[in-house]
């Protein structure tokens, strides 16, 4: 144990001793590692974005249909509500929020345009906790019923059709019986998507209200539900099918498989970033400690002359290199916890919305740290970085004691 | 080192190049160790930089080709404020004429003429809204993909006018296979119906969603007929040899057709804006990995830079006592670094630029997740694209960055005293 | 555009009037009595007329004929004479529901919902402008502003206001009717009050033994120089119209007839 001590105030001299050695070395380490960890949260905030987006506009955790919605979604493919085995399952513990659901395509008009959009009737109450809508009232009120007599529509439609609060729109889909369902809706209020796509493409109505309109009777288009934790998803799903037989039962990673392939995606794109910043680090600690090592070649002969065995050299030297690895990390973990926090508030991408789009990703993006990634980041930094110093280590120890004094 | 040399340089005559290089690169292979981890430092980082801004440059010519391949075209000819409101009249007049001269445009590689209108699209049992779109059956492969991704049937013959083939989303909305006949009712120039009735040839998959919901293709002639356009038509499509050549190229078209008022030039990114931006944000990513591995590893070869001066401090004492220029220990100093930078950077350039030519032949597979690289317009092998550009970009980012380093350790040279400088360890 | 043209749409694509039906008496002051009868006057109970039909644009101008049908408030059948490319082209309409025939597809094609905004053969009324006419009636509260006075006749100023979840997108429309049943204007406004579209009578005389507006236009007031006018040739009211008249194998084969009391 004393024989510790006495190596780690060794190495700790050592380390000081070349103050600026010491400092250029530890921003090497400390800059790879920021940006390790950096590039590691906003890839995480992008799969964020994605999965939360897939999700939460109107997917769910999973979501029942009539065979063939998923083809053709229209008024044709509807199902009865929820039976009785199935509105037990919905009840369980698992779940954390659910919400029956019409929704078909239909066109909307005001005096002075025409948008083809996606109408959803919605249970207000059921949706909070299960999509977007009810946190994205931008303007107005949000709907108080299923049989609310207002519409909610995105803020890039209203635009479009130049309509506002409290005017009218009217809506026109086909109803149950194939004929044309119109009405006229007042718009309660205006919502704000995560992205333009969402504003222009669907309109929410009272559930109720627009099964009226479709005379639809008591059928719905789809249910969707939210669990509590997204790993029940497999025993839900599978107890679903069973009670829900002759309907279609997806879940989220089925109806929105791009999200799930953007996630790997990421996944692969931040290790491989990961190893590349550890190699360029790498190179630089090996160097740094080899010469650390070698100018002190006399030292270390003397040390062995005097009895200390070769190991405790090594030993001392790796030392020397985890002071340098971890004071690095602690910097470079500092650096970027800095940098997120400035960040807290996401990054604004609205001027390039499109773009944004194009990668999946809505208006602002919010860098997130992951813990699995900063650990990972400083667990590659700092092992693998030890591992390399054994090199440099391994050659301090071998010195024969005689060579290494009388050089130079 | 043999010094004798220096110090006679302290005569009025000044030491040429010559006799800085030798002792510079004397002194590079005095630590061979270090030096070879040096450049190993370097090459890897040029290697990694060549090797990544290949594949994003050629990840980005293949998205861009890929996207406007589809059906967009390098370069449209429209009527001005077609592509802010697609009209029927909002055409281009004489058209065959514009297109002769488009096509003469030295650049221009192909040409097609396309007229299209929103029109209601039945099979015998359902109608659905689609976009139909006049093509000319000899000329659309030339500047779309869709006649090659015909998953049942074929493209259009061109032998008969009636025939068309439709988006597979659309196709099976309407529950149509080859052979069926559809009809297609809109509205003609003047407002009158405009009906034709065709016979399904094929049924397409562009991988663009849009259009393989809503597309029908028919020849232009019988479109033109039964929309009343006489010999108008919405775009003139233009593919150039390669997108550096758009710009020009779309210089070229604008004289061209200059007597020709009311109708303009559209590039790809005017086209498709998203694209340009989706690209923009994807490179400013590229721009923060890059500038970060490039500081790690300007920060890493600092440190050797510094230990060679350091070490070298009695040594360079006694130069100075002797009255070598302080200026002159510097510029060796600082040569040594530029030898060893170059020759790491010529490594690495080299080994980056011959695996970067090895993926270009055979490109890189990205199977697991083709649908995703799909929807960005990305086939699933991805050719890094090896030009002077991408081959340089990345390793004189470098040699900038390690340079600034390098200029630091040779200042202190500078502030040497002989005699301090002399006794330090 | 709107359904709620529909009073004046319908009646130039429907058309008619009806004759003696309501004698025109002194209409009572009630305004919804008054609209009404200007409707009913204007279709009567059935109708046959030859309509031509102007669609006039900044830089072309297309004229077309057509012979219409009516009866009741709900069903039309319309079908094109000229030009030759249309001829034999027609448009049925029946309860809610509308279906297109052409000649040159030898078929019949039911409108689905989303084309029904479109404009109705190029001319400056909807598809729901021709399938909503009888809106003005059944969709709308209506408000009597003021009685003006026109060669002789009195002349009721209508301010009628969209029920509230009537499929109806204007603000609300303003009517000129004179007191003999005649619609002489019919202004749309849209939600912030300004006008967007009016349809007016160019001329009245007398049609079909009646008295008629014989001429009316729809104009947008947005857009210079863009109208739609159209003109009764010739008109019959109150024939007997049998179910057959209006249903679709009579719209794929018509067959001769019907166009006479």
């Amino acid at each position: 144990m004393a024989r510790l001590a006495l190596l780690l105030r060794l190495a700790r001299r050592s380390v000081l001793r070349n103050r600026r050695r010491t400092l250029i070395i530890l921003v090497a380490i400390s800059v790879a590692l920021w940006a390790m960890i950096f590039f590691a949260a906003l890839t995480r905030g992008w799969e964020n974005d994605v999965v939360h987006n897939a999700i939460f506009t109107l997917t769910g955790h999973l979501q029942v249909h009539a065979p063939g919605y998923r083809d053709d979604p229209s008024v044709d493919h509807s199902m009865k509500p929820p039976n009785a085995t199935v509105a037990q399952l919905l009840a369980g513990t698992e779940v954390a929020a659910w919400g029956t659901r019409v929704r078909v395509p239909a066109v909307v008009m005001s005096e002075h345009d025409t948008a083809g959009v996606t109408l959803v009737g919605i249970d207000p109450a059921a949706e909070r906790g299960l999509s977007f809508i009810a946190d994205a009232v931008h303007t107005g009120r949000y709907l108080d019923s299923p049989d609310d007599r207002g519409i909610l529509i995105g803020r890039a439609l209203a635009d479009r059709l130049g309509t506002g609060v409290g005017k009218r729109v009217v809506v026109m889909s086909q109803a149950a019986d194939h004929s044309v369902a119109d009405r006229g809706f007042r718009v309660v209020g205006l919502f704000e998507g995560d992205r333009e796509a969402t504003e222009m493409a669907y309109v929410f109505v009272g559930r109720r209200t627009a099964m009226t309109m479709l005379k639809l009777g008591s059928r719905v288009s789809e249910l969707a539900v939210m669990l509590r934790d997204r790993r029940q998803l497999p025993a839900f799903l599978a107890r679903l099918r069973t009670a829900a037989s002759g309907l279609d039962v997806q879940p989220w990673t089925t109806l929105e498989p791009m999200a799930q392939a953007m996630v790997a995606l990421g996944q692969a794109w931040i290790w491989m970033f990961f190893v590349v910043m550890y190699v360029a680090m790498a190179f630089g600690l090996v160097n740094t400690m080899l010469m650390a090592v070698m100018e002190r070649t006399r030292e270390f002969g003397m040390l062995q002359a005097l009895g200390m065995r070769p190991r405790l050299i090594l030993i001392q030297v790796v030392f020397e290199s985890c002071f340098l690895l971890a004071a690095g990390a602690a910097a470079g973990i500092g650096l970027a916890a800095g940098t997120l926090s400035l960040l807290h508030g996401g990054i604004n991408l609205s001027i390039l919305a499109q773009g944004a789009e194009m990668w999946g990703m809505g208006k602002v993006i919010y860098p997130a740290a992951a813990v699995v990634d900063v650990i990972g980041a400083t667990a590659l930094v700092v092992v693998l970085g030890v591992f390399s110093s054994l090199y440099p280590a391994w050659r301090a120890a071998r010195r024969v004691p005689i060579e290494a004094i009388t050089r130079n | 080192m043999s010094a004798g040399t220096v110090i006679r340089s302290t005569s009025p005559q000044r030491p040429g190049l010559r006799l800085y290089l030798r002792l510079a690169w004397r002194n590079v292979w005095r630590n061979p160790r270090r030096t070879l981890l040096t450049l190993s430092a370097v090459a890897f980082a040029a290697v990694i930089l060549v090797f990544m801004v290949s594949m994003q440059l050629g990840g980005y010519g293949a998205m861009i080709r890929g996207a406007t391949g589809v059906f967009t075209g390098d370069l449209q000819v429209q009527a001005e404020g077609y592509h802010a409101k697609q009209r029927l009249r909002t055409a281009i007049a004489d058209a065959s004429s514009v297109e002769a001269r488009v096509a003469a445009v030295p650049g221009v590689t192909a040409v097609s003429s396309r007229a299209q209108a929103f029109a209601l699209v039945s099979s015998a049992t359902r109608t659905y809204g689609g976009m139909i779109v006049g093509v000319d059956p000899a000329k659309e492969p030339s500047v779309s993909t869709i006649p090659r991704t015909i998953r049942k049937g074929r493209y259009l013959s061109g032998a008969t006018s009636d025939e068309a083939v439709v988006g597979q989303a659309l196709a099976s909305n309407l529950s149509l296979t080859v052979g069926d006949e559809i009809t297609v009712l809109g509205q003609g120039l003047d407002g009158s119906l405009a009906v034709a009735v065709l016979k399904v040839v094929g049924i397409f998959s562009s991988g663009v969603p849009e259009l393989d919901r809503q597309t029908v293709e028919m020849p232009l002639a019988s479109f033109q007929s039964a929309f009343l356009l006489g010999d108008r038509v919405h775009a003139i499509v233009v593919r150039t040899g390669g997108l550096e050549a758009v710009p020009h190229v779309a210089g070229l078209i604008r004289a061209a057709i200059a007597n020709r008022p009311g109708l303009t030039v559209l590039r790809w990114d005017q086209l498709l804006e998203g694209l340009k931006q989706g690209i923009a944000m994807d490179a400013a990513v590229g721009w923060f990995l890059y500038t970060a591995l490039v500081l790690v590893v300007t920060f890493s070869i600092l440190n050797t830079f510094l230990m060679s001066v350091l070490e070298r401090t009695r040594e360079f004492g006694v130069f100075l006592a002797l009255g070598t220029r302080p200026r002159i220990l510097g510029r060796v100093v600082i040569l040594e670094s530029v030898i060893l930078l170059l020759l790491g950077l010529a490594i690495g350039t080299l080994a980056g630029a011959g695996i970067t030519a090895y993926a270009g032949v055979h490109g890189i597979a990205f199977s697991s997740s083709e649908e995703l690289l799909a929807q960005w317009s990305l086939p699933a092998r991805i050719y890094p694209r090896l030009d002077l550009l991408s081959v340089t970009l990345g390793p004189a980012a470098i040699l900038l960055a390690t340079l600034v380093a390098a200029l630091f350790p040779a200042r202190r040279i500078r502030r040497l005293r002989p005699v301090d400088a002399m006794k330090a360890v | 555009m709107t359904r709620s043209l529909r009073s004046g749409l319908v009646a130039l694509a429907l058309i008619l009037a009806a004759f003696g039906a309501l004698k025109a008496t002194a209409a009572a002051d009630d305004p919804a009595t008054i609209v009404k009868g200007a409707i009913d006057y204007w279709r009567d109970v059935t109708s046959y007329t030859v309509v031509e039909m102007t669609v006039h644009r900044p830089d072309w101008e297309r004229a077309s004929l057509m012979r219409a049908w009516t009866r009741g408030e709900k069903d039309s059948l319309v079908r094109f004479v000229k030009p030759a490319r249309d001829a034999g082209s027609a448009t049925l309409k029946v309860g809610d529901d509308m279906w297109i025939f052409s000649p040159k597809l030898n078929r019949v094609i039911k409108l689905p919902f989303s084309m029904m905004a479109q404009s109705w053969m190029g001319s400056d009324f909807s598809y729901n402008d021709l399938a909503k006419s009888d809106q003005i009636i059944h969709n709308f509260t209506h408000r009597l502003v003021k009685t003006d006075k026109q060669d002789g006749h009195a002349v009721y100023v209508i301010e009628s206001t969209p029920l509230p979840n009537a499929p109806v997108i204007w603000g609300k429309e303003r009517l000129r009717i004179r007191d003999d049943h005649l619609l002489l204007e019919e202004t749309f406004f849209d939600q912030d009050g300004k006008p967007v579209k009016r349809l007016s009578a160019v001329k009245i005389g007398r049609l079909g033994g009646k008295v008629y507006v014989t001429s009316m236009r729809m104009e947008k007031l947005d857009e210079a120089d863009h109208w739609t006018e159209i003109t009764y040739r010739k008109a019959s009211f109150g024939l007997s119209l049998p179910d057959a008249v209006f249903t679709l194998s009579n719209l794929r084969n018509p067959r001769p007839g019907w166009e006479r009391p």
